[in-house]
């Protein structure tokens, strides 16, 4: 055990440990999904496996685990094979630096934000790798476009993830986290417009409705998933899932405080759960309303409108912050 | 209905057709369709209704020569799509190796429904820009409509 | 795009390219038979600049079943459920046709509570079929998982209370076998023309609820403004009737310009636009939507006594003979004109027609696909695909 050096074994206990429990919770987030979706167009959900189907999940991976293992004649072995644990891969690495509780997190890396997103941005690669490697037109068409979105969009989530770092003074989450304990939650103040950039850009980096161009199932047919199939396309329907947890942890982290409490209530890894799960419960009630955008359209946004707003707050969060003290402000 | 007259009087006076019943549509030369329909378009009926050819195989003893040989029939309607809607019909009778001029360069849609009769009848279309199958995959044999061909011949693998 | 633009860009719809190089820059994706979007069996090959569509060419035929052929060994009267299978999303109209011209044929009457019947079925159709339209146009667009999916449901909700009214009726939810040569063959039950009101106040209500998540979306309207226009000329050029050529600024319904059955005492507000384009087409089919509302509350109130059928009782599939003649019917379907083009004198001792040809509405809309998305991307096609609302039963036939 002493061969070990603390941090690694600090970083193994409690990064398994955070692992295990968000992949449970993205697995039953799934179900809430279904069950979810299900009210809201006047049908049940899942409910036959398990009370009210909260086994679900398990039956899902079950009959996932029992399928064919296909791999098309002419595609790429070595790609094809590695997208899928890749993007899972990256998205839980993701999770590395969010703090859940005031010391629960598995490492608090002085460069947190930035690990976030370039992560982020090697996200894009399994998928755009899976369609390439699928010798598949439409996967093809997939990739192509979901490179596009990725890489247009990490440009206003990225700015926009300035906002707090700049009012923080660091890029360590938790020291941004502690920020706003002291302070104010930012989404309550001049981080609000930030707040809803970044929301928009994740759910954009995520491929959720309305971004999800890339698996846009009623052109593509299931776009970068088509040649996929058993648990491998299990592992890209989780990671989408997961990607989607994850954007709402880091969200709540860096907007809306955190494991802070609100109205001088205890602080606590159970604030950071309602937040994401918060989140995440928005993201899902947007998916199941709203039909998609056409690529166009969605560039647009995303150039036009999003980045020289996120440019535009960064200046003035810059400004605020300088001006400030001189303001005598909070 | 004054279109209904309108078109009677058309057709008496520049197609010569004779003979009107209400139970068939009038019956004109093979040679004057194009001009008919380009006549009709002009006047108004610039809505294409239909095409439908008809295989009426050899009658034997016939005093007429088509019928006795076998021909086609192909019944062609345009709708004016004015106030009061009439749709103007009229039949061509065509040897089985003749050729109907296609109305395919004032009416694009008869693009595909010509081909749909050469496909299901055989009835070919002088001046068609592709005429090939439609329905049926594009090495059938036959043509189903002619009324000799049995509903239930194999056509392996398709049937 | 235009006849005339067409002819300039060198655009030959409906061609494959001959000389298609595989080097140049131009990749083949071939959308469909098998695809979640094709509203059935239906191929289009596409020819991509990148996003962009160069060139498109259809291809149908893949549900071609030789109901032609099939109707010219069976009997007049056994014909009605054959047809019933054609445009499978409306049947009672498919009937409804089929009957119209066989009565025409054999001169047959039709008594006044038998044409009110049909007429308020035709418009009950109607509605189930544009609800139908607007579940899958919603799942065109969002995807089946997703936003979309929440329209295709509510639509479907409230579809299902016009099915279950179907169902009292004639004992079938689907493919009704209830039309018949000079009338119905089922009458109405008792307190039927309750549950209609009923039934059709909850849609009316729900309307709003449709156009909120549909014509009233940003999302919705970004997708389907400007998307795939048609120009009136080419509309009639094609053949192209029904919501569509209404779309494009023809004021032309067969149920007020030809009226047929109860058509001409009523009286039926034809709902037009003017841009046609996707959008437009959407307009014009939520608002015939409500239109048929009205007229089928209209209809159910003034249904007259009577008898139901003209024709004598069915005893015998051959008891109808024509020896010869000539009709041709045609009426206004949720797709447009459906002709039937009927022909006496054929087997069975002339109780058979000698040919049957069937105008399908949705053949004539899908010609317009390749002048329609050249130039778009794949996501217009498959949006211009949803808003033409092609039935592939009834387009092959």
């Amino acid at each position: 055990m002493n061969a070990i050096h603390p941090i690694v074994l600090h970083g193994l206990i409690y990064g398994g440990a955070i692992a295990t429990v968000l992949l449970t919770l993205t697995a039953w987030g799934i179900w809430f999904e279904r069950k979810f979706a299900g009210r809201m167009q006047s049908r049940l959900g899942p409910t036959l496996v398990g009370w009210v189907g909260l086994l679900q999940p398990l039956a899902d991976a079950a009959k996932l685990l029992q399928k064919e293992d296909l791999i098309p004649d002419q595609a790429d072995r070595t790609l094809y094979l590695a997208s899928p644990p890749l993007t899972v891969f990256f998205t839980l690495a993701t999770v590395a630096v969010i703090p859940f509780s005031v010391d629960v997190a598995v490492a608090n890396l002085p460069i947190g934000v930035l690990w976030i997103l370039a992560l982020g941005g090697l996200m894009v690669f399994p998928v755009w790798t899976a369609g390439w490697a699928s010798a598949n037109k439409y996967a093809l068409l997939g990739g192509m476009r979901a490179v596009a979105q990725g890489i247009s969009y990490e440009i206003p989530m990225v700015l926009s993830a300035l906002v707090p770092v700049i009012f923080a003074g660091s890029m360590d989450v938790n020291e941004i986290v502690t920020w706003q304990a002291e302070h104010h939650w930012l989404v309550l103040g001049p981080g609000l417009f930030a707040f809803v950039i970044f929301f928009v850009s994740s759910l954009a980096e995520a491929n959720r409705i309305p971004f999800d161009i890339p698996e846009a199932e009623s052109e593509l047919v299931a776009g970068v998933t088509t040649e996929y199939s058993g648990m491998r396309f299990g592992l890209f329907y989780m990671a989408e899932y997961l990607h989607t947890l994850v954007a709402s942890a880091v969200a709540s982290a860096l907007f809306l405080g955190g494991w802070n409490g609100l109205f001088g209530l205890a602080d606590g890894i159970h604030w950071m759960l309602a937040k994401t799960l918060a989140l995440f419960f928005m993201i899902t009630w947007v998916r199941w309303s709203l039909v998609r955008f056409r690529s166009d359209q969605l560039m647009r946004l995303c150039w036009i409108y999003l980045v020289p707003m996120s440019l535009a707050l960064v200046m003035v969060s810059a400004l605020w912050v300088y001006y400030e003290p001189m303001l005598g402000g909070h | 209905m004054l279109k209904a007259e309108a078109y009677r009087a058309l057709l008496e006076s520049d197609f010569g057709v004779q003979e009107f019943s209400d139970k068939t549509p009038p019956c004109i030369e093979a040679s004057e369709h194009h001009r008919l329909a380009a006549t009709l378009k002009e006047r108004g009926y610039t809505l294409y209704g239909f095409v439908a050819a008809t295989h009426m195989p050899a009658v034997k003893g016939a005093a007429d020569a088509l019928e006795l040989a076998g021909h086609y029939e192909v019944a062609t309607g345009l709708r004016c799509p004015t106030e009061g809607s009439h749709i103007a019909i009229w039949r061509v009778r065509l040897g089985l190796d003749e050729e109907l001029r296609t109305l395919v360069d004032l009416f694009v849609g008869a693009d595909w429904q010509e081909r749909e009769q050469y496909d299901l009848v055989g009835v070919r279309f002088a001046d068609h820009p592709d005429l090939r199958r439609l329905m049926l995959p594009e090495d059938w044999e036959g043509h189903p409509l002619h009324r000799d061909y049995p509903i239930d011949t194999p056509h392996p693998p398709w049937r | 795009m235009t006849l005339a633009s067409a002819a300039r860009l060198g655009v030959d719809p409906h061609r494959d390219l001959t000389d298609y190089d595989p080097e140049a820059d131009l990749m083949v994706l071939n959308m469909g038979p098998q695809h979640p979007s094709t509203h059935g069996v239906f191929r289009v090959k596409l020819y991509l600049d990148g996003e962009t569509i160069v060139r498109a060419v259809p291809y149908v035929g893949y549900l071609h079943r030789g109901v032609e052929k099939l109707l010219e060994e069976l009997t007049f009267v056994q014909a009605t459920p054959i047809v019933d299978k054609n445009d499978y999303v409306s049947p009672m109209t498919n009937e409804q046709a089929i009957n119209m011209a066989f009565e025409a044929l054999l001169e047959v009457e039709v008594p006044r509570r038998a044409r009110y019947m049909r007429t308020l079925f035709a418009e009950m159709s109607r509605i189930s079929s544009h609800l139908l339209w607007l579940a899958t146009f919603g799942i065109d667009m969002g995807g089946a998982l997703g936003g979309g999916t929440t329209l295709f449901l509510h639509c479907f909700r409230e579809r299902e209370s016009i099915l279950d009214l179907f169902e009292l009726v004639t004992g079938a939810r689907f493919h009704y076998n209830t039309h018949t040569i000079g009338g119905n063959r089922h009458d109405i039950p008792a307190g039927w023309a309750k549950r209609v009101h009923q039934a059709l106040d909850l849609i009316a209500s729900r309307v709003d609820e449709y156009l909120d998540l549909s014509t009233k979306n940003a999302i919705f309207v970004a997708r389907t403004r400007g998307v795939g226009t048609l120009p009136a000329k080419l509309a009639l050029e094609l053949g192209i009737t029904g919501p569509i050529l209404r779309a494009s600024g023809v004021d032309h319904d067969l149920r007020r310009d030809a009226p047929f059955h109860a058509y001409d005492e009523i009286d039926v507000k034809v709902q037009t636009e003017q841009a046609g384009d996707c959008l437009a087409r959407a307009h014009v089919r939520i608002r015939e939507l409500s239109e048929s509302i009205r007229l089928s509350k209209l209809l159910v109130d003034g249904l007259p006594e009577g008898p139901i059928c003209g024709g004598r009782p069915i005893k015998n599939p051959t008891q109808f003979k024509a020896k010869d003649g000539q009709a041709y019917v045609a009426l206004e379907t949720p797709r447009g004109e459906l002709g039937t083009y009927v022909i006496g004198g054929g087997g069975n001792k002339g109780a058979s027609p000698y040919r049957l040809k069937i105008r399908p509405p949705s053949l004539h809309a899908l010609a317009a696909m390749p002048y329609l998305l050249v130039g778009g991307t794949i996501s217009d096609a498959v949006v211009i695909l949803g808003s033409l609302d092609p039935i592939m039963g009834e387009a092959d036939r």
